[in-house]
């Protein structure tokens, strides 16, 4: 009887002690506190900390950065974020962050206020080359803070089958919102709604620019969510949701609009650079075409985005770092990551190649023309995300409602 | 139903003065009401694991299609497949294998001493301590999330083993579990053994301990389930991939990257390797306990 | 206790040089957990009451020079700072309340059901049952969590088996309409009477606080009652087996009807377990996080969003540390009040004269486990 107990017994104290003995050895790994200098000639290993869209984008900015390591002798490593800014948060916080990483603009008031990011882009070699707009985006308080890694721009995609499908030809592809809307109607049959996109301010805050519209003055200080606009903008993109020709992308049972438009659940959506490379790999079999959005009342009009390297505070190799991002940042890196995942370059040297390598991708060129950026004051971040919210419920509500609540938000953000 | 509870068994049930309607007939009619209702329950609460499973073999339309059949129209394991030969899933299983065993260790030694000691060893400022422990026990975890981290970070411990073990190899509730349990066993074993000379320590180990098996056994399947289906701790501890275990991997992967999609199968797969252990343990011990129970009753 | 004195009694055969010895022992015996559970329980309230009454932006030590005292100003923001941070705590306030005022109940009363029917002495597969209504509890939020995120899917399992029944089911997790605003409006109420629109309370509109939990709150809400039933079940059915000859006599009362013996007898003599179960479940159901966290988000349209959620991502995704750590401390604060209003009622159903006949209470271990 007491054998087998204390046999047993026996067993369970060997795997504590065996286990607490590896654990007291994990412990003094990593148990001494790392000192926290930060001078600048720094040595060690880089690490790389990116979000990426998909497979196709981790394995090019993997081999990009190991193409780095090898000539220039410094390790460095990838690491693909599961919660980019939580994690980010926890870096900073624990004073152990990447050295370089993936940062949105609207991330980068937060950051650079409290001193994590390094405001390293005003002396890269190649600072005159990117595109003025992405150079402002990633400037705060007079600082140029980071170098910008690509931008994209939104424009209408289209399901080529569907459309022939439904009659249509080159001549029909929607110039205007009147048109859209009579597209989007014709495409609309059983299980497949004409158009549908993601319910957030990032692809709906493109119609505000076509009704002449914008979420800020154009020096940034005031808010200007709920001019008539704006108003006449949401209200009609309230009026193709509520007609059944438009679906927001939630609605569909899809995470995004990428999604529905790949499940052939919408016709068409509204949707970045970055859907080429999803919908390449995810349903290779969709023939689809990228054309630019329809001008509203006052023109044209899009949303662009950005993202930068960040470079940490604490890094303990800036000039590593800087050396990697001047290398990833250049010419012929960046028409390496476009082939791999469809975005654009961000400095203007590439623009011709990036023309003539990808004709298809001609909309998203020219939105940049005539792009908007969201707005990337300190806690704008949150006001959008309130904003998104709001689109959620879009259909059942009043557009002015809607755009009077965020405008008060906004103002009380702004003015803080 | 709540007659059920109450009527007492065929043999002693008297004759119900009611002519021509025996309680005998009666309570075979609830019986068999109550069959029907509780095994009708008993498939809303399985139905839902068996969807699982089989959504896990299915292909993606397949599960988008028909949900509700628990026959996949074509098998498939290619969710699987992904997950161990394509991702960092096998990674976070070894991380939640590594952890759950540090801390069930852990908590099981430390949750005996200090249950001991709190039940047994009469020491200046054992009630404080056990006061203390109780009113731990009420400190709800969540509050604890954001304090957690600094303190963690502060002692050097973020994003290590150490960070993500040592906090949670020890608990109130084990401590007064323990506790509890000493004090439901006679103290006399062990008075013999000290007359005889041993040790406090020496009677802790060589009398003491044999004789609870059952209660290590419930801190054991406690803590086991604890620690393997912990989130927001492993969540505030550490931020490396390579530190990432099952709750938090398959968390994320669940709340979803832009060009992810559904990918039910392949979260469902994850849903299901991670509940298989839990499973296996729970339909071991659950017999196990309930043997001691009983023979704990029997005495 | 009466271990306790003989022990001591035992102690005192063996002269005063033991004394000492004891005192190192249970010091040393309880040192570790004392340690484990002063760092990392402790010493992180204190930690959590400095960030809260500071200006903190997350970056390095809170203690550093940097970090300024702002006094009650992160307190301030969240519940009455007329801006986002209150209108979220106000939301997050709401969501939550509905669904503890939902999930207490009805669970308490599934378990109790559940427990009474499979603890019937005639009934057969009682293992298989209790197993069955088990298993749910043994399995981690996060699992369940995406097991539920496909059953309510647009296409899911649940709105396949209610088209059977030629209903259409809504998109659960992505409807962030009230039930009570559905309701209203099958009633043929739309718009709300201006003056709920227009008064407010924590930046939350009196339309909105009456809107009840969302359509995704009430999946989260299906899904609670799905895994903590079978843990309450095993409580009750534990009080139940010690009551058992208390009850056989109530049985053996004449007339009274199997429901009126339930209502009178078994019921008032579950007072204690009833309370006991009440309260672990309020407790609970405000700490709702790792679900949100897997599931939603907080979405649609902050319909999910709990404080314990907006109190982590308030800190870690925004970097309000201050802010986050406070909305940490009042939910801290809610729970306590929930838990003395209870001990207050549970010392009022213990002077009910009731343990005339003390059966020896299982430990708190064992009674999880079905016998």
């Amino acid at each position: 009887m007491k054998t087998p107990r204390a046999s047993r017994l026996a067993a369970v104290i060997t795997i504590c002690v065996s286990g607490a003995l590896g654990l007291s050895a994990c412990g003094s790994g990593f148990a001494s506190p790392s000192a926290n200098e930060s001078s600048d000639a720094g040595s060690g290993p880089i690490s790389v900390l990116i979000a990426s869209s998909g497979d196709a984008e981790a394995t090019a900015v993997k081999a990009a950065v190991a193409d780095w390591s090898k000539t220039s002798g410094t390790e460095a490593s990838v690491n693909v974020a599961s919660d980019l800014i939580q994690q980010l948060s926890q870096g900073f916080a624990s004073g152990k962050p990447a050295d370089v990483f993936y940062l949105s603009p609207d991330q980068l008031s937060g950051y650079a206020s409290n001193g994590s990011l390094e405001p390293y882009a005003d002396s890269l070699a190649n600072k005159g080359d990117f595109q003025p707009s992405l150079t402002r985006a990633f400037t705060f308080d007079g600082k140029f803070y980071c170098a910008p890694k690509d931008s994209s721009t939104l424009s209408l995609v289209i399901n080529n089958d569907l459309w022939q499908a439904a009659g249509l030809t080159d001549a029909d592809i929607p110039a205007t919102w009147d048109e859209l809307e009579a597209t989007a109607k014709k495409l609309t049959s059983g299980n497949t709604v004409g158009l549908s996109f993601s319910p957030e301010v990032a692809r709906v805050a493109a119609f505000f620019p076509q009704a002449g519209g914008s979420l800020l003055s154009s020096d940034g200080k005031t808010a200007t969510v709920n001019s008539t606009e704006n108003v006449k903008a949401l209200t009609f993109v309230k009026k193709m949701l509520t007609d059944g020709s438009a679906k927001f992308s939630s609605d569909l049972g899809a995470g995004w609009g990428g999604e529905a438009f790949g499940k052939q659940l919408s016709a068409m959506t509204i949707e970045g650079n970055w859907i080429s490379g999803a919908l390449s790999k995810d349903f290779p079999s969709i023939k689809y075409r990228t054309v630019e959005l329809p001008a509203g009342p006052k023109g044209k009009g899009t949303l662009q985005f950005t993202n930068c390297w960040g470079i940490a505070a604490d890094s303990k190799n800036k000039p590593a770092a800087k050396a990697l991002v001047e290398q990833l940042t250049g010419t012929q890196t960046q028409m390496t990551f476009a082939k791999a995942f469809g975005v654009m370059p961000s400095v203007i040297s590439a623009e011709s190649e990036f023309r003539k390598e990808f004709p298809e991708q001609e909309a998203s060129i020219a939105g940049v023309e005539y792009a908007q950026t969201l707005p990337s004051q300190p806690g704008a971040a949150d006001v959008l995300k309130d904003f998104n919210a709001k689109l959620a419920t879009l259909q059942t509500s009043d557009p002015k409602a809607i755009l009077d609540a965020i405008q008060a938000e906004m103002t009380a953000t702004l003015s803080k | 139903m709540a007659t059920l509870i109450s009527d007492t068994p065929d043999t002693t049930a008297p004759a119900s003065p009611v002519p021509g309607k025996s309680r005998r007939q009666r309570q075979g009619k609830f019986i068999w009401l109550a069959y029907v209702v509780l095994i009708s329950l008993a498939m809303v609460y399985i139905f839902p694991f068996l969807i699982n499973l089989a959504t896990s073999f299915k292909t993606e339309p397949d599960a988008a299609s028909d949900p509700l059949s628990l026959f996949p129209a074509t098998w498939s394991t290619l969710a699987y497949e992904k997950l161990f030969l394509n991702s960092d899933f096998p990674l976070w299983f070894g991380n939640s294998v590594v952890v759950t065993v540090l801390v069930t260790c852990g908590r099981v030694f430390f949750d005996l001493l200090a249950g001991y000691a709190l039940a047994r060893v009469p020491f200046r400022g054992r009630s404080v301590i056990f006061a203390g422990v109780v009113a731990v026990m009420a400190v709800p975890g969540v509050v604890l999330l954001i304090p957690k981290f600094l303190v963690i970070n502060q002692l050097g411990l973020y994003d290590s083993y150490a960070g993500m073990i040592i906090p949670l190899m020890a608990d109130a509730a084990g401590v007064f579990i323990m506790k509890n349990f000493f004090e439901s066993i006679p103290a006399s074993v062990e008075e013999q053994a000290r007359i005889d000379g041993a040790g406090t320590f020496r009677t802790f180990w060589s009398v003491v301990l044999p004789m609870c098996m059952p209660a290590v056994m419930t801190i054991v399947i406690l803590s086991f389930q604890g620690s393997w289906n912990e989130l927001s701790h492993f969540i505030v501890a550490a931020q490396s991939p390579e530190l990432t275990t099952l709750t938090k991997g398959v968390a994320q992967l669940s709340s979803g990257q832009l060009s992810a999609g559904t990918q039910y199968p392949l979260k469902l797969a994850a849903a299901a390797i991670m509940t298989v252990p839990v499973a296996i343990v729970f339909f071991i011990f659950q017999k196990k306990i309930m043997n001691s129970t009983a023979g704990a009753l029997k005495e | 206790m009466n271990t306790l004195t003989r022990s001591t009694h035992s102690s005192g055969t063996r002269g005063s040089g033991t004394r000492g010895n004891h005192n190192a022992t249970g010091w040393l015996f309880t040192a570790p957990v004392l340690i484990i559970l002063g760092l990392f329980l402790v010493l992180p309230v204190i930690m959590a009451a400095w960030v809260s009454i500071s200006d903190w932006t997350g970056r390095g030590s809170p203690f550093a020079a940097g970090t300024q005292f702002v006094g009650a100003k992160n307190f301030e923001a969240v519940i009455s700072g007329g801006g986002l941070a209150e209108r979220d705590f106000g939301t997050a306030l709401r969501n939550n309340l509905y669904y503890v005022v939902l999930v207490v109940p009805l669970q308490t009363i599934a378990s109790l059901f559940l427990a009474v029917l499979v603890n019937s002495r005639v009934l057969k597969g009682k293992g298989f049952f209790r197993t069955a209504f088990y298993f749910p509890s043994v399995t981690s939020s996060v699992a369940i969590t995406v097991l539920w995120l496909f059953l309510f899917s647009a296409t899911g399992a649940v709105n396949k088996f209610l088209s059977l029944l030629g209903i259409t089911g809504p998109n659960w997790f992505q409807e962030p309409a009230g039930i009570m605003h559905l309701l209203a409006q099958s009633v043929g109420i739309d718009s709300p009477p201006p003056a709920m629109e227009s008064g407010t309370f924590l930046g939350v509109s009196w339309w909105d606080w009456l809107s009840g939990p969302s359509v995704a709150m009430s999946a989260f809400i299906l899904m609670a009652i799905f895994t903590t039933s079978g843990t309450f079940m095993l409580l009750f059915i534990a009080a139940l087996q010690n009551l058992q000859g208390e009850l056989e006599e109530a049985a053996m009362l004449d007339g009274a009807g199997v429901w009126q013996r339930f209502w009178y007898v078994t019921l008032p003599m579950l007072r204690p377990t009833l309370f006991t179960v009440i309260t672990l479940g309020l407790i609970g159901s405000w700490q709702v996080f790792d679900q949100i966290y897997t599931g939603t988000e907080g979405g649609p349209a902050k319909t999910t969003v709990t404080p314990a959620y907006l109190s982590f991502s308030t800190a870690f995704n925004n970097q309000q540390w201050g802010q986050g750590a406070a909305i940490a401390f009042l939910l801290f604060a809610i729970i306590i009040v929930f838990t003395v209003i209870q001990r207050v009622l549970l010392r009022e159903s213990d002077s009910v004269p009731r343990r005339k006949r003390m059966n020896p209470k299982p430990s708190r271990g064992r009674s999880l486990w079905p016998r």
